[in-house]
């Protein structure tokens, strides 16, 4: 995996970034091929701690949008979405859950699209290519 | 789109509180990436469609771009009629039958824009009743030359061009601009030599009448290895009675 590129002026070239937080690996790898197939960059989490960390630890150079599981251990997907800075990247949640409180909740909490699980692989592209334009 | 049928009241799954898919989450998400596939592909043949009928109608519009082009000209010549349209249609038929049309796609814009250099011909000389002199026709020969320049800087028009400047070449090297010969002279160059002056012959002229198609091809074939290609004119001689007598 290279790194993520800095600000060399390589803006428009750049690859986009996708941090996927599930701690479901099977989803994690599906959802890279999805991303890596229509050439985005991915980089993963298994839980909400890790997710946290990640984006303390590239600060400024963080993804173009997260890819986020609701249940979890520890720390939750709507409370990783809530601590995640929205101005620097988009938040898709990815869910089992199809309830509107946990919809309404991931909105409170900042994210910009839901999407259920099974999720389809267009809906999920077409929402990340409408959120970067 | 609506999710998968779920039991909302399930419990969480053990497997699920360990992280780790359930078979029957998996056999979900296998479903909808099916559909997904299947949802991609009904996107792409609907794309391919557009673009094919955008093409066609791309295609449309150079054809009767050129043929505005040729009309212009041919406006200026006395010989009018459906010359070029037919030597059109004849061209592209026997480029077909040589298996070369695929090959040369803009070779028909050629076939119509033969004589486009005509327009930096003057008037007096293109529509002068009796004979040329020597000067006049060096005025003349100049035509392919200046409908090549025209033509030379379209990306699209190679062959066009091409042919537009070879029109007037000669199998044997006795034609003109530049007397080449045999394989010199562009295959489908060749080729509108023969169909050009298959529909000259067979067309009435103010000055004589048509000779018909058969003492047409009869002339083809004695010219073939002189003014023209014998292997086209072989091909020539195997397609004429097919052609459409009235384009």
């Amino acid at each position: 995996m290279s790194p993520p590129v800095g600000s060399g002026g390589l803006g428009a070239d750049r690859k986009r970034v996708v941090l996927v937080v599930d701690d479901d690996e099977a989803i994690r790898r599906v959802v890279r091929t999805v991303l890596e197939a229509d050439n985005f960059e991915v980089v993963e989490a298994a839980d909400g701690p890790a997710a946290l960390l990640l984006l303390d630890a590239i600060m400024g150079r963080g993804p173009d949008a997260v890819v986020l599981d609701i249940m979890m251990p520890g720390i939750d997907g709507i409370e990783v979405c809530r601590r995640i800075d929205h101005d620097k990247m988009k938040v898709i949640m990815l869910s089992a859950r199809d309830d509107g409180d946990t919809r309404e909740a991931a909105a409170k909490a900042g994210a910009d699209v839901y999407l259920t699980k099974p999720f389809s692989a267009i809906e999920l592209l077409d929402a990340l290519e409408k959120l970067a334009s | 789109m609506s999710a998968a049928p779920e039991t909302p009241e399930a419990p969480p799954d053990a497997l699920a509180a360990l992280g780790v898919s359930t078979p029957a989450a998996l056999e979900q998400q296998l479903t909808r990436f099916a559909t997904d596939v299947g949802e991609l592909y009904r996107r792409q043949k609907e794309r391919s469609e557009l673009l094919e009928e955008a093409l066609g109608q791309m295609r449309t519009t150079y054809l009767e771009t050129v043929r505005s082009m040729a009309y212009v000209v041919e406006a200026k010549d006395a010989y009018t009629g459906q010359h070029l349209e037919r030597c059109r249609v004849y061209g592209n038929a026997l480029m077909q039958a040589l298996g070369v049309a695929a090959e040369y796609p803009d070779a028909e814009y050629g076939f119509l824009l033969h004589d486009v250099g005509k327009v930096g011909v003057p008037e007096r000389i293109l529509n002068k009743p009796g004979p040329l002199t020597a000067a006049e026709w060096r005025v003349m020969r100049t035509h392919p030359i200046i409908g090549y320049q025209i033509l030379q800087g379209i990306p699209f028009m190679t062959t066009a061009a091409s042919i537009v400047r070879c029109h007037h070449e000669m199998w044997d090297g006795n034609g003109y601009p530049e007397g080449l010969k045999h394989d010199q002279i562009p295959l489908p160059a060749r080729v509108f030599q023969v169909v050009d002056a298959f529909d000259a012959m067979t067309t009435d002229r103010p000055y004589r009448a048509s000779l018909g198609v058969e003492r047409a091809a009869e002339e083809i074939a004695r010219m073939a290895g002189t003014q023209f290609d014998p292997e086209v004119c072989r091909m020539f001689a195997s397609l004429v009675d097919d052609l459409p007598q009235r384009v």
